[in-house]
């Protein structure tokens, strides 16, 4: 990997500065650069708007809500927000490529349906994770493969693999049933569901070490470097002589990884793999929507963990506040839809159309 | 003498002959009945064991009589339902099962077929749209039943904060709007109990234990959980298990009764559990179907009824047999 890619990725990350970019000082002053383009206002107008609407919310919500600012309830938004998180890494890393997994939670559910079925029938829980994962690396590699090599867009590609996916766990596993049960009673599945570590739980444990390894995978390693150029420009990335379509196959196996580590989350939780959110729900949006929040650009090349977090911080704490004050599931649906539609509307008041994306165009 | 014993003996056997000639006549003509008929059940959803309970018992019925029976999946796809529904009036089949997703989706469409000459039997859950026949659990009955064990636990007298959450599956659902009602027409005359949530969960177990979880958390003396399936309440229960209240939150629920809650029942996740056994349901369908087919007809304006009988199960006095099992395909 050249310099001038290390370092052009690395600021593609901070924000709008072009990609390719002449190396420039030392080591320190490059940090020191890339770290006053990541607080820049300038640079990052929506994640700091965002930010402020999340602070607002809290700030409501801790004024309204009797025990809304307690560290109880920290720890339940932070539980339930565990799965978006890791969901979230899973997909930004995609998107960032300039991808898109809509086969995610198909993936999510298949994969946490086969570990339940095995888990069931008396199998070793080593065992089924393990069977677990090796499904999901699978299941990133076809559509990785489909993307990269059988180049179908990844739109089309992932939408297929969610329905054969969904729809081959049900006809060949449950035998068109909807919904498997885990064993609540097996002591991994109670650490995982009830356990703490000091005062974390140990699923929030997870979701935060899912957030460091995605921090890492994007910052420090060759294949995160990738993303960014495939992201950026993936004509040039592959011009340049990067194995982009090697990088995509990785890039959608570390989606169906997160999607495996978020499904056996929530299967130990609720006790139940349940394939109507597949169908019916509408986890994939709330996952693409805390990325797009956050200021990760659908058309990629840009953002990384922070501005996930951003997103997930404001849907979660948004989820929390309207439980607590008792708001339906559509007047909350309409409050999460209204935010979106008006970060998107700032952000183009803010960014608007350029050069890069006239040529490139929006998802 | 013996003339008169020989004559009693053969207007006897007349007799027997002429009722079993009879009886076979009407058999036939019952039979005849049956024979080329044709009824489609639209579910919202296959593979759960509601569904498949009640297609079991109409099948069967499909195959001892001689008509014809076939299952439309809706998969939990609202808008494929509407469309699956179009399409089975345009087929001109002699009845419809519709299995209500919510009391407007398919209203219209109900309103169409009967007016078409196609006859619908709504299963479970009810339209607002009246057709010729229902089968299914009185909502507003167990609502009222599960208020007022709520009321016994944890209103006054009992030394409970009298806090309750709800969680409907969907808030348009029949069975959640009318179980609503009752539920809420029976706490309004006691003000010592408070709703502190009343939250759909999109029938999704995950959904349900992450409301209860916040709610749990705000409301640590919560008295009672009512989950209007017993499906997505597992996810409640356990949120309450984990949470290490299984023994100060009662956790209610309803549903078919299938043995996947009885298991959850014995396992301490759900306590209390209104059945209205998806098994009988499926047999009074498929009766119910015997009955359109000769010429039921229900008095005008109104439905020709079945309630289905309701079985109490309590974790304190849980019996195996209380819950059904669906067999193996």
């Amino acid at each position: 990997m050249d310099t001038g890619l290390k370092q052009s990725s690395k600021s593609a990350q901070t924000g709008n500065e072009p990609l390719l970019q002449s190396p420039r000082g030392g080591e320190a002053d490059s940090l020191l650069q890339q770290w006053q383009n990541q607080l820049s206002f300038k640079q990052h107008p929506l994640e700091y708007i965002i930010l402020g609407i999340s602070l607002l919310v809290i700030i409501v919500f801790a004024v309204m809500i009797d025990g809304f600012f307690t560290w109880g309830n920290l720890s339940i938004i932070a539980r339930n927000a565990t799965a978006l998180t890791i969901l979230g890494c899973g997909m930004a890393v995609v998107i960032i490529s300039r991808g898109l997994d809509l086969s995610q939670i198909s993936v999510m559910v298949a994969v946490s349906a086969v570990f339940g079925l095995l888990l069931s029938t008396g199998t070793d829980y080593m065992i089924a994770l393990l069977a677990a994962f090796l499904l999901a690396i699978v299941l990133g590699a076809l559509n990785g493969w489909l993307i990269a090599y059988i180049e179908i867009p990844a739109l089309m590609s992932t939408l297929a693999t969610a329905m054969l996916i969904a729809g081959f766990c049900r006809w060949g596993f449950l035998q068109g049933e909807f919904l498997v049960l885990i064993p609540k009673e097996l002591p991994e599945v109670i650490f995982l569901s009830t356990g703490k570590i000091s005062v974390f739980p140990v699923s929030v444990i997870i979701g935060i070490v899912v957030l460091i390894a995605t921090y890492v995978l994007l910052s420090q390693t060759v294949l995160g470097r990738m993303v960014y150029a495939m992201g950026d420009n993936y004509i040039s990335a592959r011009l340049t002589g990067l194995s982009v379509r090697t990088a995509t196959v990785f890039i959608y196996i570390f989606s169906a990884i997160t999607a495996c580590i978020a499904g056996i989350i929530v299967s130990s939780g609720s006790g139940t793999v349940d394939f109507r959110i597949v169908t019916n729900g509408t986890l994939l949006f709330e996952v693409i929507m805390v990325v797009v929040l956050g200021g990760i650009r659908l058309r990629g090349g840009r953002g990384g963990v922070f501005n996930l977090l951003i997103g997930v911080i404001l849907i979660s704490v948004l989820h929390n506040g309207m439980t607590l004050l008792n708001l339906s599931g559509q007047v909350q649906n309409l409050v999460k839809g209204l935010i979106l539609i008006s970060a998107i509307v700032i952000d183009n008041y803010i960014n608007p159309r350029d050069a890069e994306t006239d040529t490139q165009g929006d998802l | 003498m013996l003339k008169s014993v020989k004559r009693n003996i053969c207007l006897g056997v007349a007799t027997l002959l002429t009722a079993g000639l009879m009886s076979a006549a009407s058999i036939a003509s019952a039979a005849s009945v049956y024979e080329g008929k044709k009824v489609i059940f639209i579910p919202i959803a296959m593979g759960i064991t509601l569904t498949e309970g009640w297609s079991k018992g109409m099948e069967e019925q499909a195959k001892l009589n001689g008509f014809d029976y076939e299952v439309r999946d809706a998969a939990f796809n609202m808008k494929a339902m509407s469309e699956i529904f179009a399409k089975a009036i345009n087929d001109k089949p002699d009845i419809i099962v519709a299995h209500n997703p919510t009391v407007q989706l398919l209203a219209r469409l109900i309103r169409q077929a009967e007016s078409n000459g196609i006859k619908v039997l709504q299963i479970n859950l009810q339209s607002n749209q009246k057709s010729t026949a229902f089968v299914g659990a009185n909502w507003s009955r167990i609502g009222k039943e599960v208020a007022e064990d709520i009321v016994a636990a944890c209103g006054e007298g009992s030394g409970k904060s009298g806090k309750v959450a709800i969680i409907p599956g969907q808030l348009t659902a029949a069975d959640s709007v009318m179980m609503n009602e009752a539920t809420m027409a029976v706490f309004e005359k006691h003000p010592e109990i408070e709703v502190v949530s009343n939250q759909a969960s999109d029938w999704e177990p995950e959904k349900a234990r992450q409301i209860t979880a916040t709610v749990l958390q705000q409301n640590p003396d919560l008295c009672a959980v009512f989950g209007h399936w017993g499906i997505h309440t597992i996810g409640a229960g356990n949120a309450v298990k984990d949470a290490g209240k299984a023994d100060d939150v009662l956790v209610y629920a309803t549903g078919g009764g299938n043995r996947v809650i009885c298991n959850n029942i014995e396992a301490g996740v759900i306590d209390r559990y209104w059945s209205y056994n998806a098994d009988g349901q499926g047999r009074d369908a498929g009766t119910m179907l015997r009955l359109m087919m000769q010429g039921a007809v229900p008095p005008e304006g109104e439905m020709l009824e079945v309630e289905s009988p309701l079985i109490v199960i309590k974790k304190e006095s849980y019996q195996p047999q209380q819950c059904w099992d669906l067999p193996a395909k």
